[in-house]
């Protein structure tokens, strides 16, 4: 079985955490043990029973109420697994948030309708985020619904918001749907539930499987992206993982950026050779012709790889990005300097005119690089189209190749 | 428990192990003798054609199960391993956190320094605790080994730390996502040998294993890995249920992770 891996995204005091233990209970995937072990936590706490506790077992996270760094929580639902991956909701954590997040292939996203909570600017981000991370699908859950007496115009309301901004930003029509719940009650999680009687829709976990089955798209060139060498023997063969298409044994391929042709020879996958290798695969060869060092990626002949020094991009800041920064794309590291010309406005969605991104805004940026390099845009080839930024060593943001 | 694809998982593991012998220049791994360290290893082997491409460590406090050390010895052998044994001293008068915190801690620092290692492959999973949950796959340690959890390096598509990213070493862990029950799917799909204890003797069987003092059998009549296999998919209780120092209070595998703990 493969699990699906969903991220669950949304501002804190949302209810993320207490949703994960709502579900892992109604859909009998904690053991006891761990149901107990949260129950003793609440009550040494003095609080009612936490869901989220089942999850948060960092003593500061329970503590204190909140998501420090990611949890996963393994769930199954009919015939499928799912990854619940808890990311944490407040802006200091964003590079937490973003590595969790980054590991999910579609979003639930959580919005609290009690009076107060609703859309905020943090659950905008998110959402941008998403898209950024390509998340296509997002399931959002407008939870709280008990302390709004499950009031249908309550749900309306968010959902009519968060619809006018998925599209500024560039979400598929259809592709992102809704269903109101209360994660501590259990409502609508896996069964429809009684005191929603006005929602007709299916409940979440029947709209997760749905999104889960959604089919993602590739392209069918040969993308295998080398990593390094290793020794066997006498040998040195060269590693590397395909993230497109197959190989085969005699097969000619194109080296890039160095832009020369080399046979290989022979292939190993998972210690044994090999007469061809596929997409997820990871590869040792033996190949004639050429050199390829670790940055590099072979094609197939048939594709037509585009090398440059120039690119634009979507760009994430997660502190400010200066003129200079260093690019790690491809397991390559290089140097380049960042020119911005747009930034998303986080109320609408929309670009507007700008020269820098404020940390945790988003905006459009000409990337130039000091050397050649491959350019693929990430709706092409979601592994190869994708970067990240260092200011001196430190973490400043994430990229996507137009 | 979930079962998972264990060749995605293992495209993965090797992945991870590869770039780890890429990116640092001295790199060691944890080896224990128990059905996760002894995948890791197999997944190794793999990737590197045959031949594991850095010395596996086993912390020897001197109490481990005889059976413990004929494993190891018997397989270090057959599989031509670089092993190194560290062997940590037993302070009768401590137990549980303390034994664990200041013994296998202490006996791991004092192997890291003397061979310098800047990476070490630990055979963690998330399923196994709460805390390691939390874990990256490529996590840095500072000089005193301490874990600093609340500010972790952004780790995303395929980009990991490095040695630049510390000035102590970086802990990696390639088979984080597994869960028990692929570990034994894996172990008898790939005939990785197995530990004796790890199936039913009179009763009871070890479901993780430590050392003498604090390891205790969970009621088995699994004789194979299939039947293994079975008891873990109806399972009620956690794997290190049989673990003392984990049940002594509350938040102890967070501070014993936190100190250097494996």
């Amino acid at each position: 079985m493969d699990i699906k891996r969903v991220t669950l995204l949304g501002n804190k005091d949302h209810g993320k955490s207490t949703l994960i233990g709502s579900l892992l209970i109604a859909t009998g995937s904690a053991t006891k043990q761990r149901i107990e072990e949260a129950k003793n936590v609440s009550r040494k706490l003095g609080r009612n029973f936490e869901p989220g506790f089942i999850l948060d077992s960092f003593e500061e996270e329970r503590e204190g109420g909140l998501t420090i760094d990611t949890t996963r929580a393994q769930i199954t639902y009919k015939d499928a697994a799912f990854e619940f991956i808890d990311v944490p909701g407040h802006e200091e954590l964003i590079g937490n948030m973003i590595s969790g997040a980054s590991y999910g292939d579609f979003a639930v996203l959580m919005v609290s309708a009690k009076d107060g909570e609703g859309i905020t600017e943090q659950t905008r981000r998110h959402l941008m985020l998403a898209k950024l991370l390509g998340i296509s699908r997002v399931v959002v859950a407008v939870n709280k619904m008990d302390a709004v007496a499950y009031k249908k115009e309550k749900f309306e309301l968010i959902m009519d918001a968060v619809n006018g901004f998925c599209t500024n930003i560039g979400f598929e029509p259809g592709s992102v749907v809704f269903v109101p719940i209360s994660a501590y009650n259990a409502d609508n999680l896996v069964k429809r539930s009684a005191r929603i009687r006005w929602y007709v829709g299916k409940p979440l976990m029947e709209l997760v499987y749905e999104a889960a089955s959604a089919k993602k798209r590739s392209s069918n060139g040969l993308r295998l992206l080398f990593q390094g060498t290793i020794k066997s023997g006498r040998k040195t063969l060269y590693t590397g993982k395909i993230v497109n298409g197959r190989l085969q044994r005699g097969q000619k391929i194109r080296i890039m950026p160095v832009g020369r042709n080399a046979v290989v020879n022979s292939i190993y996958v998972k210690g044994k050779e090999m007469r061809t290798a596929s997409e997820g695969q990871n590869v040792a060869l033996e190949i004639f012709g050429a050199h390829a060092t670790r940055g590099c990626v072979g094609f197939d002949l048939e594709s037509n790889p585009r090398c440059g020094t120039e690119f634009n991009a979507m760009v994430f800041s997660v502190e400010k990005i200066p003129k200079k920064v260093q690019l790690r794309m491809n397991g390559s590291e290089l140097m380049a300097d960042v020119a911005v010309f747009g930034e998303v406005d986080l109320k609408s969605g929309r670009i507007k005119e700008a020269h820098s991104i404020k940390p945790l805004g988003t905006g459009k940026a000409k990337i130039r690089l000091l050397e050649s390099t491959i350019i693929e845009s990430a709706i092409e080839c979601p592994e190869m189209g994708r970067f990240l930024l260092y200011d001196s060593g430190r973490f400043a943001g994430i990229g996507i190749i137009d | 428990m979930i079962m998972q694809d264990i060749g995605n998982l293992e495209e993965k593991s090797a992945y991870i192990i590869r770039e780890t012998k890429e990116k640092f220049g001295n790199v060691a791994a944890l080896w224990s003798g128990g059905k996760d360290s002894t995948a890791m290893i197999m997944i190794a082997r793999r990737a590197f054609l045959g031949k594991v491409p850095f010395p596996v460590i086993h912390i020897d406090n001197g109490i481990d199960f005889p059976e413990t050390y004929k494993f190891r010895d018997d397989l270090a052998k057959k599989w031509n391993l670089d092993l190194i044994v560290a062997k940590s001293r037993i302070k009768p008068e401590l137990s549980g956190f303390s034994c664990c915190g200041s013994n296998k801690t202490d006996a791991l620092k004092e192997v890291m320094k003397e061979h310098g290692f800047d990476a070490l492959i630990v055979s963690i999973r998330r399923d196994e605790h709460g805390i390691r949950a939390k874990e990256r796959y490529f996590s840095p340690r500072d000089t005193e080994f301490k874990w600093n959890y609340k500010d972790q390096p952004a780790e995303l598509w395929n980009n990991y730390s490095s040695k630049m990213d510390t000035k102590g070493h970086v802990r990696v862990h390639p088979i984080l996502d597994w869960n028990e029950i692929d570990i034994w799917q894996y172990t008898m799909k790939m005939k990785v040998p197995v530990n004796p204890l790890y199936y039913s003797s009179n009763g009871y069987r070890y479901r993780s294993l430590g050392c003498t003092h604090c390891t205790v059998p969970v009621k088995s009549n699994a004789k194979s890995i299939r039947q293994i296999m079975d008891e873990l998919k109806v399972t009620e209780t956690e794997e290190r249920a049989g673990r003392e120092q984990d049940k002594e209070k509350a938040y102890v595998m967070e501070k014993l992770r936190a100190l250097g703990y494996m």
